[in-house]
């Protein structure tokens, strides 16, 4: 396989990481917490999603919509339930809660759901483009033939659409304007006289809308099982770092990033040493926050 | 003037007394005919408590890190997995995969607990200076790149088998099972009562109150001219290399380590237990300790009278584990036996 095709593979990646970074580092930006049991989110949202498509059997699109509802009113509950109380006490409490319930939402849903993994019905065109020619330089071949699915273009089609939108809600409308406000400074937003509580509220109502989706996504790549969003926090958080914590743009560009790292490793690295990978991933973002801590486009995260 | 008279009051001295009493009366079981008798109904609690009091070393650790100095470190479990393996590639003989050095087991502990405390020094050193939620980050990214380089590295460390073959010193003097579990609890649990000794003493001196208020406030602690990244990364270090040394002792007890062994559920478990007692206080972290981990036991015998599966009990276990955390942050932030006005936790 040629570097195009594995580029290709670290978009498909970057996408739905994408997704998933735009809603953590909204959460970071605004309620100002590290939220590590986001990964069961995007889990529940792939469960919703496929009990929606298989249960009462809907379409998949209808489903996905489903998916993305449950995720938003999933992620308000919880929200309310957890975070919300101890709203003033500090990233620290926040983050150790956050753990806590990730721990326990893991757990429950593999009670409920088995060890299993359950696979989406869909069904894949895929589209190759043989005739391009090789362009070798040493061992790696730049150019070559190359194939993408309709499964992968819906997945980096969504990916656009959200960002487009989020754009456009970030920029355009009241309570957009009234975050970004919010993610600069929350007392003086307060003294705009924006309702702090509202925005918070919508915000997590936003990122478990996008958690639904980069569930169902990533669970139609892989699978729906109790660790489906688990396995990728730490690709979402170093995606968010990576981008500077807060910021939604930075988000996408280091999700990308990260999805092409963690593509181009899994191909080019010995075999058996493929693991690596998202140590490599790791490795970067370490090494960002030891350069630039403020990440691609973002604030200080320093304090001496 | 009874002996009784001469027995320390104070906590650190007299944990100190009650260890070195108890890696004698374990070192007298490996090297006297002396035996002992479990009934079989204990052997669990005392398999458990050797467990605990391994863990008991990093939760000391950890609390010197994050209840006295403010650091949060979340990837404890990679100083553990450092120490073992450290250990355990040294002294280990015909290990079936990775390497294995065949050295004395001594000089392999040493080395250890060196190499954690090596690691801890470099991830201070490029990490040490950030705010308390990316540490968090960073720390447990370093824990997964290096849980990911052991199971990778085949030649080296023995991939998912990890190294087999590690000597285990009360073992090979003690060859009945009873008296073996008794000594070794006995001898670690010692060194770990040691160890408390030590902590108390460091962190009940000025230097402690100088941890103290860099976790209060380090802008303070800075302006009264206190190198406070100094004292940080030394805190760390020293945790690191306490959880070094927690880890070659499980090396040289287990007779072997594999991946498996040093999951992130380590850490989860020490930070529990540890917010539950109450950081900050030694001997309550050390109680939040027993009580997460007796948690272990519960579901152990529950396990026989009720008709579910291991695998829906381990999952009950860890929600409830999972809720104990959000709960005591919740509604008792300063755990257990902790401190809230000193913790500045009081709201």
């Amino acid at each position: 396989m040629g570097l195009l095709q594995n580029i290709i593979f670290g978009v498909i990646t970057g996408s739905y990481i994408a997704i998933a970074a735009i809603g953590f580092t909204l959460i970071y930006g605004i309620v100002n917490m590290i939220n590590f049991a986001y990964g069961e989110y995007l889990t529940l949202g792939a469960f919703i999603g496929f009990f929606a498509a298989t249960t009462f059997p809907l379409p998949l699109p209808v489903a996905v919509l489903v998916a993305m509802a449950g995720g938003g009113v999933v992620s308000l509950v919880l929200a309310r339930a957890f975070f919300t109380p101890i709203n003033q006490t500090g990233p620290v409490p926040l983050l150790l809660t956050s753990i806590g319930l990730g721990i326990a939402l893991r757990n429950a849903i593999r009670l409920v759901a088995g060890r299993e993994a359950r696979y989406y019905d869909t069904a894949t065109t895929t589209f190759r483009f043989d005739s391009i020619p090789d362009l070798s330089v040493g061992s790696v071949d730049l150019l070559g033939g190359f194939f993408v699915t309709s499964e992968q273009l819906i997945v980096v089609g969504s990916a656009v659409t959200v960002f487009v939108a989020i754009h456009g809600l970030l920029t355009r409308t009241d309570v957009g304007i009234a975050m970004r406000a919010m993610g600069d400074d929350e007392s003086l937003a307060r003294v705009r006289g924006i309702d702090t509580q509202l925005i918070r509220d919508s915000v997590w109502v936003l990122a478990g809308i996008l958690a639904g989706l980069s569930g169902v996504l990533l669970a139609i790549q892989t699978n729906v099982n109790a660790t489906t969003g688990f396995s990728q926090i730490l690709q979402i958080l170093s995606a968010a770092i990576l981008g500077g914590a807060g910021s939604p743009y930075g988000a996408i560009l280091g999700a990308y990033l990260i999805g092409i790292v963690l593509a181009l490793s899994t191909a080019f690295l010995p075999s058996g040493m493929s693991g690596l990978s998202s140590a490599i991933a790791f490795g970067i973002l370490i090494l960002v926050l030891l350069v630039k801590p403020s990440g691609i486009a973002g604030t200080e995260v320093r304090e001496a | 003037m009874s002996v009784l008279d001469r027995v320390p009051t104070e906590n650190g001295d007299l944990a100190l007394l009650a260890g070195v009493c108890c890696v004698l009366i374990g070192g007298l079981f490996a090297v006297t005919p002396l035996r002992a008798q479990l009934p079989s109904a204990l052997y669990v609690f005392v398999e458990v408590g050797i467990l605990f009091v391994i863990y008991g070393l990093l939760v000391l650790g950890l609390d010197l890190q994050y209840g006295h100095t403010g650091l949060v470190n979340f990837g404890h479990v990679a100083f553990f997995a450092v120490g073992a393996y450290g250990t355990a590639m040294l002294s280990a003989q015909d290990t079936f995969a990775g390497i294995g050095l065949g050295y004395p087991w001594p000089l392999a502990l040493g080395v250890g607990v060196v190499a954690a405390a090596l690691v801890g020094l470099g991830v201070s050193a490029t990490s040490i200076r950030l705010r308390g939620d990316f540490l968090a980050i960073v720390t447990l990214a370093a824990a997964e790149i290096l849980h990911s380089i052991f199971v990778n590295f085949e030649g080296i460390f023995g991939g998912n088998v990890g190294i087999l073959g590690v000597p285990r010193p009360i073992a090979a003097l003690v060859s009945d099972a009873d008296t073996r579990l008794v000594a070794t609890l006995l001898v670690i649990g010692g060194i770990t009562l040691v160890a408390l000794a030590g902590i108390t003493r460091i962190t009940s001196a000025p230097y402690g109150r100088v941890l103290r208020a860099i976790r209060a406030d380090e802008l303070v602690t800075r302006s009264v001219g206190k190198s406070t990244v100094t004292y940080k990364t030394q805190a760390f270090v020293y945790g690191a290399a306490l959880a070094g040394l927690a880890g070659g002792l499980f090396a040289l007890y287990n007779g072997a380590v594999a991946p498996g062994f040093f999951t992130i559920q380590v850490t989860v478990t020490v930070w529990i237990g540890m917010l539950l007692g109450g950081a900050a206080n030694h001997r309550a972290v050390l109680a939040g300790l027993a009580i997460i981990m007796g948690l272990r036991l519960i579901s152990r015998f529950a396990l026989d009278v009720t008709p579910v599966s291991s695998d829906v009990f381990a999952s009950i276990r860890l929600i409830v584990v999972g809720l104990i955390l959000v709960a005591v942050i919740r509604y008792r932030p300063a755990g257990i036996w902790g401190d809230a006005q000193e913790l500045g936790v009081d709201r």
